[in-house]
């Protein structure tokens, strides 16, 4: 893999990968690896992240007050950490979703003017 | 922090948790342990980096990892001691010399005035369309002024004094002060006599600039009154050199002029006078001017009305405290409006013109014509004298090179320009007493100053820019050095770039092993600006105690070139710390930038085979480089040319202007002032004294001759002359250069006598009653020069030609005008860039005289005698400006000496850096390919061949790098044009020159490294690797 191909998509996810987590966590707490395999699972597999870059992530949500972490234990058993979405980080999401909504709509009209334009 | 060690932990903990749930995964998808381990690894990616980004959140990561850089930046410049010591020195003398430099730009430009919030201070200046129609007008130098004659849009910063006490009284600033150069004073009473400075000030000057007394009081508005006792306030360093700092001192009295002063109070420190470059040894209330001015007892030539309600006379310079809260539009507005109604509506008796004539007298030596600029050209003198003689003189009196010729800067203009020694000055041309004292004051309507249409008006400026002094003859010379040391600093930057660059190279490995483990791209380029940064910060450490020697020395340069010091204090300040960390800061940057990028764009995989290599495996990588190192050494090279041409042509402007036949023999003649008439000496008791010193100086042993005249020569004092020539229409006049010249002046001098004879004792006695208020019917016998005979006689006789004389006009004065009596060779009048214009020499009677003395040996050796021969005569008459006539050129040379020197010093500096970085290109190139020259040693090439293969390189660098050189210099060296003498700014042999200078020492810095490989061995350049 080419250095230059990474840092494309590292960047691609910025942003949308705070979105990811977020929703993951309506469902309840869960820790690293469960979100990780969530967003695969629910993408149907589409979007693959690079776990590493998750914890980063989880951490600079923490630092927002949008979610928090909590001591727990995994399914094998082990000690693990869980993370839970936070009010501020419910209303976060909100907002964060119909943000997306939003660009990927004008995303769209610009890709498929014609389509746009025979469903409305 | 805490939180962070706790949070990382639990990070550290998480991953490794998530790691071993992928891998219980993918064993559960049928992978093997170790494959599904190395699966989840994988997919995580890299661990560090993930750490280190979530550390980054908890942290002051950029501080942290700035310690982190900043140490390992130190721990590899100690690995190597020789590049960081090269590459160190290098930039300390590029940032060195920039600092120099900038104090300097520092001490004479931008700092603040020493008062308190100088903010505040506003200046006023007027301007017109034309001239106004004035009495006198006088310049103290504090701002460069134009009105000259009949020259459009005149401007200026004197002001009348009831026009200062009108705006004073309008309270439109908290504070208005008004000063003026005092002239010269003769001080009496504190040992013995000496001739000081001092500046006539209004009663609220200090209070308005917010000065303190650093003991006693300082001056207040109840001392500026006709009627209030004389005080006078000393300046700190002149209380220390002259008093010993003693307090006693508050209440003794000290006679200025011959008027006694009390001495109240001595100023803060700080404080040596308001305007830049002045500085005054007394400050006086303005009420005195009458009192010591040596005019006094006699009817002042140029107005005559008492200047306190002369509407008509302007000498006061006027500073403002604004008020808080008024704008300065506003205030400019009201004081502009109290302006117009003053000169538009204000009558004044004027006399018809007569009095103009000595008036448009052009701020010569004002800091609007600093040496730097041509000599001052043939001014017009304007109108005729009211005697009806038909001469005006316009005396000129700048400051010779090295500063003040005769005082400190700021004084002596106004001396010589109108205030003082007219007396003297004026009737030089011979003709009648410019004051006329019988002059019949022609009928003249009062009329207004200006009118309307001439649209005058007061324009406030800041204080701060407005009073320039004597700023504006330092500013050409300081910004052709700052540009001269700016590509000294660039030539710096590329050395220490080309050294980073073989560097870079050289630490391929490590860069790719750094990227291996996990290293952001942006990390290394951050940890290699970082080493760049600390280098120039550490060239900068460094450069600051180079620049602390070299501003130093080069004001102790400038201060040996004046008879006072420097005005002007340098040092290390704020500003200037500040200007040398942004300075080292972006020379790290820009020297760090591309080797950095270069270091970081490293293909992983060969680097790490191949380690740092022989010839194939850096192949790729090392050709780049050695086109960047090719350009970074060619643009030095460049650079260092137009270093060098520069510095070449204004070399050769000091030779030129050294080489220039003066026309007279400067060695062995000692100079020196005397005042007569500040020691109270009348008209006819001066000129005795005059004669009887020179008869008894030139009978002092050692002493071959002695003569005295009006002003030295080369002292960028100038006088010149207007009369009518016989022959031409009635309304046209002619001028001459003209200098008042005691017996054997040209004797002295070395001067030849071409025809004619010398002046004889009869000659000065018919010239002092010419020149007294009976003139007699003989004409004025004068001496002229070759250009003199050129232009007004060609091939006519010029022994016993008559001109300039003028019937009884219509002042009812005649003059006799002027007889031919010698004709001597040229020479040199005022200034040695001025060509020599037609100049008559006239019998020296009444004013100022400097004394020359030629004397057999060393003429300074023979001062105590000569004080002795003076003092025996007066003990109360001070000899000034006492130097000898070498010293006194060479300070009229101050400028460009200085300027010449310190270009020189760059200009080698610029070719050593050159050629160490030509050096450093090639001896890398050499190491680098040592296997190579190996091979081909082992093949059988010759020691010269290979020579001539590393020295091929090195002149092809050099040949381009002269080229462009030539090339920039070309553009560039035009803005030098003002500053050079009989040089072309594109003179062909300083290029060639210069190009040919800097090939032969880059062919020897080409030839060490070329010697290296030719002694390779080839059975060890084989083994090598």
């Amino acid at each position: 893999m080419s250095t230059k191909e990474q840092r494309q998509r590292i960047e691609l996810l910025q942003g949308t990968l705070d979105l990811l987590i977020l929703r993951t966590l309506i469902l309840g707490p869960a820790h690293g690896h469960a979100i990780a395999k969530a967003i695969e699972f629910n993408s149907d597999e589409v979007l693959q992240v690079e776990q590493g870059s998750l914890y980063p992530a989880l951490h600079r949500l923490i630092k927002r007050g949008w979610i928090s972490a909590e001591e727990g234990t995994s399914e094998n058993n082990r000690r693990a950490k869980y993370y839970r979405l936070t009010a501020k980080g419910r209303r976060q999401l909100v907002l964060e979703t119909s943000k997306w909504d939003k660009l990927a709509g004008a995303i769209a009209r610009i890709l498929r003017p014609s389509e746009q334009e025979g469903k409305s | 922090m805490k939180r962070r060690e706790r949070m990382m932990e639990d990070l550290e903990q998480d991953i490794r948790e998530h790691i071993e749930m992928e891998t219980q995964d993918n064993i559960a998808r049928g992978m093997s342990p170790e494959e599904a381990r190395y699966a989840a690894l994988r997919k995580f990616g890299n661990v560090r980096r993930v750490q280190e980004d979530a550390r980054e959140l908890w942290s002051f990561v950029g501080l942290e990892q700035l310690w982190q850089d900043v140490r390992f930046a130190l721990r590899m410049l100690r690995k190597s001691p020789g590049f960081t010591a090269v590459a160190v020195l290098t930039l300390a003398f590029g940032i060195g010399a920039n600092t120099a430099i900038f104090s300097l730009i520092d001490a004479v430009m931008l700092r603040s005035l020493p008062v308190e919030n100088p903010a505040e201070l506003v200046l006023l200046k007027w301007s017109a369309r034309k001239a106004p129609n004035l009495h006198g007008l006088m310049s103290s130098g504090d701002c460069p002024s134009d009105m000259s004659g009949a020259r459009l849009n005149p401007q200026g910063c004197s002001f009348s004094e009831p026009m200062y006490r009108e705006i004073a009284g309008a309270n439109i600033f908290s504070g208005t002060a008004a000063f003026a150069n005092s002239g010269r004073l003769d001080l009496t009473g504190n040992g013995s006599a000496s001739v000081i400075s001092g500046q006539l000030v209004s009663g609220d000057f200090f209070h308005t600039m917010g000065l303190k007394a650093a003991v006693g009081r300082l001056i207040d508005a109840s001392d500026d009154t006709p009627a209030a006792a004389p005080v006078a306030v000393l300046n700190y360093g002149y209380w220390q050199s002259a008093f010993g700092g003693s307090r006693e001192v508050i209440g003794r009295t000290i006679e200025l002029n011959a008027v006694p002063f009390t001495i109240v109070g001595v100023t803060e420190q700080r404080f040596t006078g308001i305007t830049p470059g002045s500085d005054y040894d007394v400050w006086v209330p303005l009420s005195n001017q009458k009192k010591i001015s040596p005019l006094q007892g006699m009817m002042d030539p140029l107005g005559g009305n008492d200047r306190r309600t002369d509407v008509g006379f302007w000498w006061l310079t006027i500073v403002g405290r604004l008020k808080p809260g008024t704008s300065v539009a506003h205030a400019q507005a009201v004081v502009s409006g109290m302006f117009r109604n003053e000169v538009l509506h204000g009558a004044v008796e004027l006399f018809a013109g007569g009095k103009m004539g000595a008036l448009p007298i052009p701020m010569a030596g004002g800091p609007n014509m600093g040496p730097s600029a041509p000599a001052p050209g043939p001014i017009p003198a304007p109108v005729p004298m009211p005697g009806g003689s038909g001469n005006a003189a316009i005396p000129f009196h700048g400051e010779a090179g090295g500063g003040p010729p005769p005082r400190a800067a700021a004084k002596g203009k106004m001396q010589f320009t109108m205030d003082v020694p007219l007396p003297g000055a004026a009737p030089a041309a011979g003709g009648a007493h410019p004051a006329g004292t019988e002059a019949p004051q022609a009928p003249s309507a009062p009329k207004t100053l200006s009118a309307a249409d001439d649209d005058p008006q007061v324009t406030l400026v800041s204080a701060q820019t407005g009073l320039s002094g004597t700023r504006t003859r330092y500013t050409d010379p300081l910004y052709v050095l700052m540009l001269a040391v700016g590509i000294i600093l660039l030539i710096a930057c590329a050395n220490v770039a080309g050294l980073m660059l073989a560097r870079a190279a050289a630490r391929q490995k490590e860069m790719a092993v750094r990227l291996a483990l996990g290293a952001g791209r942006a990390r290394i380029v951050r940890q290699l600006l970082t080493e760049s940064v600390m280098l120039s910060v550490s060239g900068g450490a460094l450069g600051i105690l180079f620049a602390y020697w070299g501003a130093h020395a080069i004001v102790s340069f400038v201060s040996s070139n004046q008879t006072r010091p420097l005005g002007f204090a340098t040092g290390v300040d704020l500003r200037v710390l500040g200007f040398t960390v942004a300075v080292s800061l972006c020379t790290g940057i820009i020297f760090g930038v591309a080797p950095a990028f270069r270091g970081a764009r490293v293909n992983l995989t060969p680097a790490l085979k191949e380690g740092d290599g022989g010839s194939a495996g850096t192949g790729n990588s090392g050709g780049k480089w050695f086109s960047i190192g090719n350009a970074l050494v060619v643009t030095q090279v460049a650079l260092a040319i137009v270093v060098l041409v520069g510095a070449g042509l204004l070399v050769r402007t000091l030779q030129n202007l050294r080489s220039v036949d003066m026309g007279f023999d400067a060695h062995n003649i000692l100079i020196f002032e005397i005042d007569p008439m500040l020691a109270g000496y009348k008209d006819a008791q001066a000129d005795n004294l005059y004669r009887d010193l020179q008869g008894r100086l030139a009978e002092t042993p050692g002493v071959s001759s002695a003569s005295y005249s009006m002003i030295p020569l080369l002292s960028n004092g100038l006088v010149i002359t207007v009369f009518h020539w016989p022959g031409t229409p009635e309304d046209q006049t002619a001028e001459s250069d003209a200098l008042d010249v005691g017996p054997n002046f040209f004797e002295t001098l070395h001067i030849p006598f071409l025809a004619g004879r010398e002046f004889s004792a009869s000659d000065f006695e018919l010239a002092a009653a010419n020149g007294g208020d009976k003139p007699t019917a003989a004409p004025t016998p004068v001496i002229v020069n070759q250009a003199f005979v050129q232009k007004y006689l060609g091939k006519e006789n010029p022994i016993g030609k008559v001109y300039g004389s003028e019937p009884v006009g219509q002042f009812g004065t005649a003059s006799p005008g002027y007889e031919i009596v010698g004709v001597v060779r040229d020479a040199k009048y005022n200034d040695l860039r001025r060509e020599i214009q037609a100049m008559m020499y006239a019998p020296h009677h009444v004013g100022v005289a400097t004394f020359e003395i030629r004397t057999a040996a060393d003429p300074q050796a023979l001062l105590p005698a000569i004080r002795e021969v003076v003092g025996q005569v007066n003990a109360d008459l001070p000899l000034f400006n006492v130097t000898t006539q070498s010293v006194q050129i060479d300070r009229l040379l101050f400028q460009e000496r200085l300027v010449a020197r310190l270009a020189g010093f760059f200009g080698v500096l610029a070719l050593v850096l050159a050629c160490i970085g030509l050096y450093g290109l090639l001896s890398y190139e050499v190491s680098r390919r040592t296997r190579e020259i190996g091979i081909r040693i082992a093949l059988g090439a010759q020691p010269e061949s290979v020579l001539r293969l590393v020295l091929r390189q090195g002149i092809a660098l050099a040949v381009a790098g002269a080229i462009v050189g030539i090339g920039v210099a070309l553009g560039v060296t035009r803005y030098l044009a003002s500053m050079l003498y009989e040089v072309r700014a594109s003179d062909p042999v300083t290029m060639i020159a210069a190009a040919v200078l800097l090939a032969l020492v880059a062919l020897a810095a080409c030839y060490i490294p070329a010697r290296r490989a030719t002694r390779v061995d080839p059975m060890v350049a084989l083994r090598y690797e």
